[in-house]
């Protein structure tokens, strides 16, 4: 555990924003590139980064992760991931979750869907189609949002009262990276903006976080 | 938090416990095992939310204060259901800390208003006024307003001020249907119901007049001297004589003011005051002692006569005397009062609200089983008491400290 500590840093918020209305929770987050998606229980909401204005939002149950894969959102609600079409709310599909309601993270990337397991620790790879587990990751902490940036997959977790942003080998389950967030404030989901930017979904605060992604660094 | 814990948590902000459960029937996590308990009070099976909630609190880790200061919240509030008054107060105060500390805005208004209804319980209605003045609830959701109109309302009622309540209810109204809570919009309902209900009797030459807590304060307003038998004292407008804790005095006054314009005779009045019915010599020297000692509480309202045969109230200014009495007629009527929640009540919960010993809460419940108005539930420690329905009477009046007048 002695090598972690060259890897563990403070994390760098950059902006808050929120509460919305109507969500007193965040339960997830995702990004479509020009919107940033929240999931606020009964809602779906969307806000601009750059004003941190609500623009748009979608009845839909929200109780966990949130995804996009550049068409469509995905979404967990009650033990199943539904994909709906972000321009009507539409639900387009559903497949089953792989936690059955223990799930918490969701991410698109490569074609496939990655599902975070909150107490059982674990990210599944899944097929978005039908739902079947392909491989799964264990980790060493709650997972409470799941990301892929740049080939690199991080996850939010938080337990207790600390909470943080790690890269983890997606092989191995190994620990690359930990961004501590400051004492009191918690990771309910996680998304990359693609860049330099992570957006946190901060539990019963009602916020969202922009937390700087640290630059990679030579040699690794 | 998972997709099943949010899910749940959200069915039961909403009010629909079995929907909670549903979500986390089978798991035992410690935040499945808060909420179950959380659903479980609120299907009203008490001992069981008490010990999924405390398996909860000792599940969480040390660190995760903020998951036990919840727990610990949702525990004082089935102590405050199970009218278990005892529960020790220090421990919400530090989960309030806590939800302080942690910007948690929404269960920190939650726990104040768990510390205000428990001052309330206790009667210690000032106390509890107080705290609600410097209550903060910001956007906290339309679930506590409304709570806290109900408790602006019971404030109001037991300081018997009708349109204070009146107001109250309509604000406790308001919130509760903007809640979407069934449950709550029931209870603000029922609470309701109490200002058209007697409150108290009024007696005046023989005759006795149902009144509601309006018509009450109409009597308390007037100008007229108010022999008042719920809360066992006598006032005229802003002067004030409390008797409550000289029960004797207060017999005699009450003898003295049902006479009135006449004598009271110095038989009924001894019978009355010390339960005598064939009186000597020592009753007669008690009669002149007691008489003395109320002569002079009583100087700022009215002054004593001594007559032939008895005594005669004369009120000052010449006003009139009117008499109130209780809704219904019982030396226990505090006690009753207080079951008429509809709750069960232990002993020493109703001592604590009474402000008297375990052993006089325990000697008027005996009496009030053997008269079939109250009944015992279990045996030993416990014991719980329920009373039968006083249904039709509005007790507030009877209530312990209900005389927070001003």
């Amino acid at each position: 555990m002695g090598k972690e500590s060259d890897t563990e840093r403070r994390a760098e918020i950059v902006r808050e924003y929120g509460p919305f209305p109507g969500a007193p929770r965040v339960n997830g987050v995702s990004f479509d590139g020009s919107l940033v998606w929240v999931a606020g229980g009964e809602k779906l909401q969307a806000f601009e980064p750059a004003s941190g204005e609500s623009v748009r939002a979608l009845d839909v149950a929200c109780d966990a992760g949130t995804a996009f894969d550049g068409r469509h959102l995905f979404q967990i609600a009650e033990g199943r991931i539904q994909k709906i079409d972000p321009a009507t709310g539409e639900v387009l599909s559903t497949i089953p979750a792989p936690g059955g309601g223990r799930d918490s993270g969701l991410a698109w990337a490569e074609g496939t869907l990655w599902v975070g397991q909150y107490l059982d620790r674990k990210i599944h790879q899944i097929d978005p189609d039908t739902g079947a587990v392909l491989r799964t990751i264990e980790s060493s902490r709650f997972v409470t949002g799941v990301t892929w940036v740049a080939g690199e997959l991080w996850h939010g977790t938080w337990e207790g009262d600390d909470a943080e942003i790690r890269q983890v080998d997606p092989e191995t389950g190994e620990v690359l990276t930990r961004l501590t967030m400051p004492a009191g404030t918690q990771v309910s989901g996680l998304e990359s903006d693609q860049g330099d930017l992570f957006y946190a979904g901060g539990g019963g605060s009602g916020r969202v976080r922009a937390v700087r992604k640290p630059r990679r660094r030579p040699g690794r | 938090m998972d997709c099943a814990i949010s899910a749940a948590g959200r069915a039961l902000g909403a009010g629909d416990p079995l929907l909670a459960l549903k979500r986390v029937a089978l798991r035992d996590d410690p935040a499945a095992l808060a909420l179950r308990g959380i659903a479980m009070a609120q299907l009203g099976d008490l001992p069981r939310a008490r010990e999924l909630l405390r398996r909860a609190a000792q599940r969480f880790g040390r660190h995760e204060t903020l998951a036990r200061a919840r727990c610990l919240t949702a525990e004082a509030e089935v102590a405050l259901a199970s009218r278990d008054l005892a529960w020790p107060p220090r421990a919400l105060t530090e989960a309030l800390r806590t939800f302080a500390a942690r910007g948690d805005r929404e269960n920190a208004a939650h726990a104040r208003l768990l510390q205000i209804r428990r001052l309330l319980l206790l009667g210690r209605v000032d106390e509890a006024d107080a705290a609600r003045a410097t209550l903060d609830l910001g956007a906290a959701p339309a679930r506590l307003a409304a709570i806290a109109a109900l408790v602006g309302f019971e404030i109001a009622l037991r300081r018997g001020r009708a349109e204070q309540a009146r107001e109250a209810l309509r604000r406790a109204r308001d919130a509760a249907a903007r809640s979407g809570i069934g449950a709550l919009r029931a209870e603000v309902e029922q609470a309701g119901r109490t200002l058209a209900l007697p409150a108290a009797r009024l007696l005046a030459a023989g005759e006795a007049r149902s009144l509601t807590l309006a018509e009450v304060e109409a009597v308390l307003a007037s100008p007229d001297l108010v022999v008042d038998g719920c809360r066992r004292l006598a006032r005229r407008e802003a002067r004030v004589v409390r008797l409550s804790r000289r029960p004797a005095l207060f017999a005699l006054l009450q003898g003295l003011a049902e006479a009135w314009p006449g004598e009271a005779r110095r038989d009924a009045l001894i019978e009355r005051a010390f339960g005598a019915r064939r009186t000597n010599p020592s009753h007669r020297a008690r009669l002149r002692v007691g008489m003395g000692r109320l002569r002079r509480e009583l100087r700022p309202l009215a002054g004593i006569h001594a007559t032939g045969g008895g005594f005669t109230l004369m009120p000052r200014e010449a006003g009139t005397v009117r008499l109130l009495a209780p809704p219904i007629e019982s030396s226990d009527a505090a006690v009753l009062a207080l079951l008429a929640d509809g709750e069960a009540w232990s002993t020493s919960a109703l001592a604590l609200a009474l402000g008297s010993s375990q052993r006089t809460a325990q000697r008027s419940l005996v009496a009030l089983v053997e008269a079939g108005q109250v009944r015992a539930l279990g045996r030993g420690r416990a014991q719980r008491w329920l009373s039968a329905p006083v249904a039709g009477f509005a007790t507030t009046l009877l209530l312990p400290a209900s005389d927070g007048l001003g």
